[in-house]
């Protein structure tokens, strides 16, 4: 419980991702749209947007609403199984983040995204000790977020497809970057690889929503498998 | 059909149990060297099947946008500018080729 969480680690993690929240943003203006289209108030999109906070998962409650044919279950199991990778980034983040206090480390869990967890990842394995980076990260994100889904339902309507952007591209070039950056001996080429082949799979078999699961638990559990006192870690 | 109130309920307890709900549960493994290497393999895997699948589904334009995110972090070693100049260039062949 004595690891730093601190103001400047706070302003670290906010200044790092900022240029994620430009990407944030965008992708936001897109779920505001849709929002829009499917007749939601602003107030409705926003409240979503803070409590949900994932763009997949949104866009199918949204698609699933829309039909106005859905029980209280189906949408809980709609959000669950869109967001299922949070358990797998909420698992993978527990070595580092348990050294703060509970209300410190769901607090920052709730300002978990995509994009912010693969940041935070890196800066660990870059020895990043200040648990207050997780919740810095996270601030531009959300506020890229909702501002972004206030735009897009406001001003949807006058605004150019924010695919014509690239919008939709900024997680995965991040993501391809930062695995990029983080490749350090055998165990991580081999993880990346079977990570990739297996969300190709399951891409074909049960759609991408599980296909990004998979590609994380085999690279875990090929990790596991072939663990040696001597490697050099992932 | 429910009110929007009980809609967003729903979706909001669902979306901050999944946050929750890995994290609480590692509390209840053992530690071991396995289990961090796992751990620290994850999220190289999931970046790879993020990239791979944006790569399979998105056009010519976006593999050369990714694969130039990769190569430009290997070769400037700033994975931020590399990622942020690979989006500025699906941007523009989106815009040149349609």
């Amino acid at each position: 419980m004595s690891a730093p969480f601190t103001r400047d680690g706070l302003l670290r993690g906010i200044r790092d991702a900022t240029p994620l929240g430009l990407g944030i943003f965008l992708y936001g203006v897109g779920v505001g749209l849709v929002a829009d289209q499917a007749q939601f108030a602003l107030g409705q999109a926003l409240a979503m947007s803070a409590t949900v906070y994932s763009g997949s998962a949104q866009l199918a409650a949204m698609n699933l609403i829309a039909t106005g044919h859905l029980t209280l279950v189906s949408l809980a199991a709609t959000i669950l199984l869109m967001n299922a990778r949070y358990l797998m980034f909420g698992a993978a983040l527990h070595p580092w983040l348990s050294q703060t206090s509970g209300p410190r480390a769901y607090g920052s869990l709730l300002l978990m995204g995509d994009a912010n967890w693969i940041l935070v990842m890196r800066a660990i394995a870059r020895g990043e000790t200040d648990r207050a980076y997780l919740a810095g990260s996270g601030v531009p994100m959300l506020v890229g977020w909702l501002s972004g889904t206030a735009f897009g339902v406001m001003a949807g309507h006058i605004l150019p497809d924010p695919k014509v952007l690239a919008a939709d591209m900024m997680l995965p070039a991040f993501a391809a970057a930062m695995m990029a950056g983080m490749m350090r001996g055998r165990v991580s080429y081999v993880a990346a690889a079977v990570g990739a082949g297996m969300a190709l799979v399951v891409n074909s078999l049960a759609g991408p929503g599980w296909a990004v699961i998979a590609a994380g638990v085999s690279g875990a559990v090929v990790a596991a498998a072939t663990w040696q006192p001597d490697a050099v870690p992932a | 059909m429910p009110s929007f109130t009980a809609l967003l309920l729903v979706m909001a307890g669902a979306a901050i149990f999944c946050r929750f709900a890995g994290f609480v549960a590692m509390r209840y493994l053992p530690n071991s060297p396995r289990l961090d290497a796992a751990l620290r393999a994850t999220p190289v895997a999931v970046m790879a099947g993020i990239a791979v699948l944006a790569a399979v589904h998105g056009s010519i334009s976006d593999m050369v946008a990714l694969a130039a995110a990769v190569a430009l972090t290997f070769l400037i070693g700033n994975d931020v500018a590399a990622a942020l100049i690979a989006v500025v260039l699906a941007a523009l062949m989106r815009f040149t080729l349609g």
